[in-house]
């Protein structure tokens, strides 16, 4: 009782503080001010300093693989390559319909599992990962485009009713383009925002410290490198918004992948704000940078890793929670459609749980065995046919109680 | 085990003070407003028979026996494919289009189970699937994929949107693979109907009546639950808000109902909401009086809302929806294009009429939603 009391007043204080810092004030005399500006903007000479293009490259090249998988005219080697910008052998590929996409030397792959906490020292996960994208994108092609215009079944891909729509899942009901998209939020997004460009491995390399004191920018470049890391990461969550610089009015709108459920989680009652206090945490990280002052922008970071990782677990146990409501009360195979769409975002959100950050430990919430364990729990025997609530519940029960919020809030 | 003893006596008086502020609650709420239904006395077979007997059967009818007047004018056309018989054919269209609006709200029992909204009045329609159908010839209309090539609105697309000019349109009709692809929509709206209707008087009336639970699988928690859903889904957002781009913030004219013929619309989304009204209000087709209903169940427990019976303020809402469509276009479609504002002023009345349905009126009879919002991805 005490400690939590005495927890509350500190984020009362917490609060107050933070409200009051959202103008200028002196946070150390001997230093420049914080000057936090109303949006995401900040200029040098006149000139911005915000770059995150590579980002919005990866999240439009993701967003056509994503429609492309569920396009059926495409090839197994047509999907591989927009997931790599390459042929299978290694060559130039121009698999996208944005020829900016075409030209650039990015692609999704390499950014996948690939963030310098989780992976740089774990480069045998990261490949599993990686492969793992790569086998649901081949066999999406093998067995479900294969399986088109069949009815799915127990043991056989195919199409199933969810509503008025045709849902395309494999043997198990899973839909493999959910299972990449949502996936890739974890995989993609959080992985590169919370366990790289916010890591101070990431910001704080090499001579970033001592060149940012100094304002020495980055070569041929209006920014120094550690601004731009943390506009790297900025870039991940809202670089597809209209207006970059001010991208609340739009969230929810402006991507399919963590933006967009930012957005969702946001529009839920229960937690209300946590889009602006996100790109609040943002803002004044990036402007603790310009300032200098990085224990402010650490503490930016670590609210940031927090809310996004519990947005991820939000969203994994909303996605269950609607799955058991959508289970049908009689056996009827072809009643499944509507569950198994939701499983198959609720599979993407799980997946992701491995690359959410607790600042306490500094590793995941869950361990790679924790969440191989919940995917197996959702996959096994004829997956998603044989999904009873009482395992949806122990799973949402699981990720629920890694967090401070509860199955019923994240559910409705 | 003295630790347990205290726990155990610590954990009684929580569950006590629970059970006491539990009951404090709902004493409340029972002093202000007659919510508590369940009063056994309220005739609910009646209300089932009444619905069973005197709305839906008669509704099925009627549509079935439109689609059987389509069939034939279909043989016709196909033995004279002439404008006069183009012309008969599509009086009866939309003589049957008219009459599905009154059935689409009894998605229950036999309809449920054969999804018959899904393979009778999906839209917008595919004109590409359509189009791929017709040229290989081997399809399956039982797969979800072909919900958008079948029924109702490909029916519309091929008697009037198939070409610009009716002459055109009679020539491509004239085909073999065309008139074939018709006859075989038509036919099958035609059997499923049957299918359906069939099952209503031989099986289906005596379970729907006789499963007057008052639970989630008891007939009247389903029934008002589907007519909910189709009154959010198909009737406000289907043929007004999707269009008017109350979801999407553009405008979707391809979205609305039976857009190639077009001038049916508005008499289309009026139909519909009059049978939603009339399930409410207890209105037989075959014109009886009105009888046993949501109404008269929500008056028999006085349930009101702000001192005003919740059954006029629902009634006085829908008439709202209805006033404010008056100002419609024929052609929805010609609507949106001139003064898209009408359709959304229809769309926030028919909105305020969900909150009345949903909330207070499932509170007061005591049923819980069994649908959920889709998130749309």
């Amino acid at each position: 009782m005490k400690s939590h009391f005495a927890g509350s007043i500190l984020i009362i204080f917490g609060s107050l503080f933070f409200i009051s810092c959202e103008k200028n004030i002196p946070i150390d005399p001997d230093r420049s001010e914080i000057i936090v500006p109303d949006s995401y903007t900040f200029v040098r000479d006149g000139q911005s300093t915000v770059s995150f293009s590579g980002q919005t490259t990866r999240i439009g090249m993701a967003t056509e693989l994503i429609s492309a998988m569920t396009d059926f005219s495409k090839t197994e080697t047509g999907l591989l390559e927009m997931y790599m910008n390459k042929t299978v052998d290694g060559s130039e590929a121009n698999p996208y319909a944005n020829d900016a996409y075409n030209e650039s030397s990015k692609s999704v792959k390499s950014k996948v599992a690939a963030s310098a906490d989780f992976f740089s020292a774990n480069t045998s996960e990261s490949a599993t990962i990686k492969a793992d994208f790569e086998s649901w994108i081949i066999a999406q092609s093998k067995e479900v485009s294969a399986n088109e215009n069949e009815f799915a079944t127990p043991g056989n891909a195919g199409q199933i009713a969810d509503g008025s729509s045709a849902r395309y899942v494999n043997a198990q009901g899973l839909e493999y383009d959910q299972a990449v998209n949502k996936g890739l939020i974890g995989a993609l997004m959080l992985d590169q925002i919370l366990n790289n460009y916010l890591s101070p491995s990431v910001l704080d390399a090499g001579q970033n410290i001592e060149e940012n004191n100094s304002s020495t920018l980055a070569d041929g470049k209006n920014y120094t490198t550690m601004e731009h890391k943390w506009d790297e990461a900025y870039g991940y969550l809202f670089g597809f918004s209209d207006s970059p610089e001010d991208p609340i009015a739009t969230l929810g709108s402006d991507d399919n992948f963590l933006n967009k459920y930012l957005g969702r989680v946001d529009s839920d009652d229960d937690f209300a704000g946590i889009g602006l206090s996100i790109f609040n945490a943002f803002k004044l990280g990036r402007a603790a940078i310009v300032g200098q002052d990085y224990e402010l922008r650490n503490e930016q970071a670590a609210t940031i890793k927090q809310e996004l990782s519990k947005v991820v677990a939000i969203r994994a146990v909303y996605y269950l929670q609607h799955a058991k409501l959508a289970l049908p009360t009689n056996q009827d195979d072809s009643a499944y459609g509507s569950a198994f769409h939701d499983l198959s975002e609720g599979f993407g959100f799980v997946y992701s749980l491995r690359f959410t950050h607790d600042i306490t430990s500094g590793l995941s919430y869950f361990s790679t065995d924790e969440v191989n364990a919940m995917i197996s729990d959702l996959t096994e025997g004829r997956g998603f046919w044989d999904i009873t609530p009482e395992k949806l519940d122990a799973i949402s029960k699981t990720i629920a109680a890694k967090f401070n919020f509860t199955i019923e809030q994240a559910g409705d | 085990m003295k630790h347990i003893a205290i726990s155990k006596v610590f954990i009684h008086s929580f569950l006590i003070l629970i059970a006491i502020s539990y009951s404090s609650c709902t004493n409340e709420e029972d002093c202000c407003s007659p919510k508590t239904p369940k009063d056994s006395s309220f005739d609910r077979e009646a209300m089932l028979t009444q619905w069973a007997e005197n709305m839906i059967i008669p509704a099925f009818e009627d549509y079935s026996s439109a689609l059987k007047d389509l069939a034939v004018a279909q043989d016709n056309f196909a033995a004279d494919p002439s404008a006069d018989q183009l012309a008969a054919m599509r009086d009866d269209y939309i003589n049957a289009y008219l009459a599905w609006q009154s059935v689409s709200l009894f998605d229950i029992g036999r309809a449920e189970s054969i999804a018959l909204r899904n393979k009778s009045n999906i839209f917008p329609t595919s004109e590409e699937k359509i189009a791929a159908n017709i040229e290989s010839s081997d399809y399956n209309l039982e797969l979800p994929s072909n919900f958008v090539a079948q029924g109702l609105p490909a029916i519309d697309y091929l008697l009037y949107g198939i070409a610009d000019e009716d002459a055109d349109i009679l020539n491509i009709l004239s085909e073999p693979n065309y008139e074939l692809y018709l006859a075989t929509l038509i036919n099958r709206l035609d059997v499923i109907t049957d299918d359906v209707l069939t099952d209503w008087k031989d099986n289906y009336k005596a379970e729907f009546i006789s499963n007057q639970a008052s639970s989630a699988t008891g007939s009247i928690d389903k029934l008002v639950n589907d007519a909910i859903f189709y009154y959010e889904k198909f009737l406000r957002a289907g043929k007004i808000g999707i269009p008017a781009g109350v979801f999407s913030g553009n405008t979707i004219m391809a979205a609305i109902e039976a857009p190639y013929s077009g001038i049916y619309s508005k008499e289309f989304f009026d139909e519909g909401l009059n049978s939603f009204q009339n399930f409410f209000n207890g209105t037989s087709v075959t014109g009886r009086p009105d009888s046993q209903s949501l109404r008269h169940y929500l008056d028999y427990l006085g349930a009101e809302k702000d001192g005003v019976l919740l059954s006029e303020l629902i009634n006085d809402q829908l008439n709202k929806a209805r006033t404010a469509a008056i100002e419609l276009s024929g052609d929805l479609q010609n609507q949106i294009y001139k003064d898209n504002s009408k359709m959304l002023n229809t769309y926030d009345e028919l909105q305020k009429a969900v909150v009345l349905l949903k909330v207070d009126m499932l509170q007061a009879l005591n049923i819980k939603v069994d649908f959920v919002d889709a998130d749309g991805d």
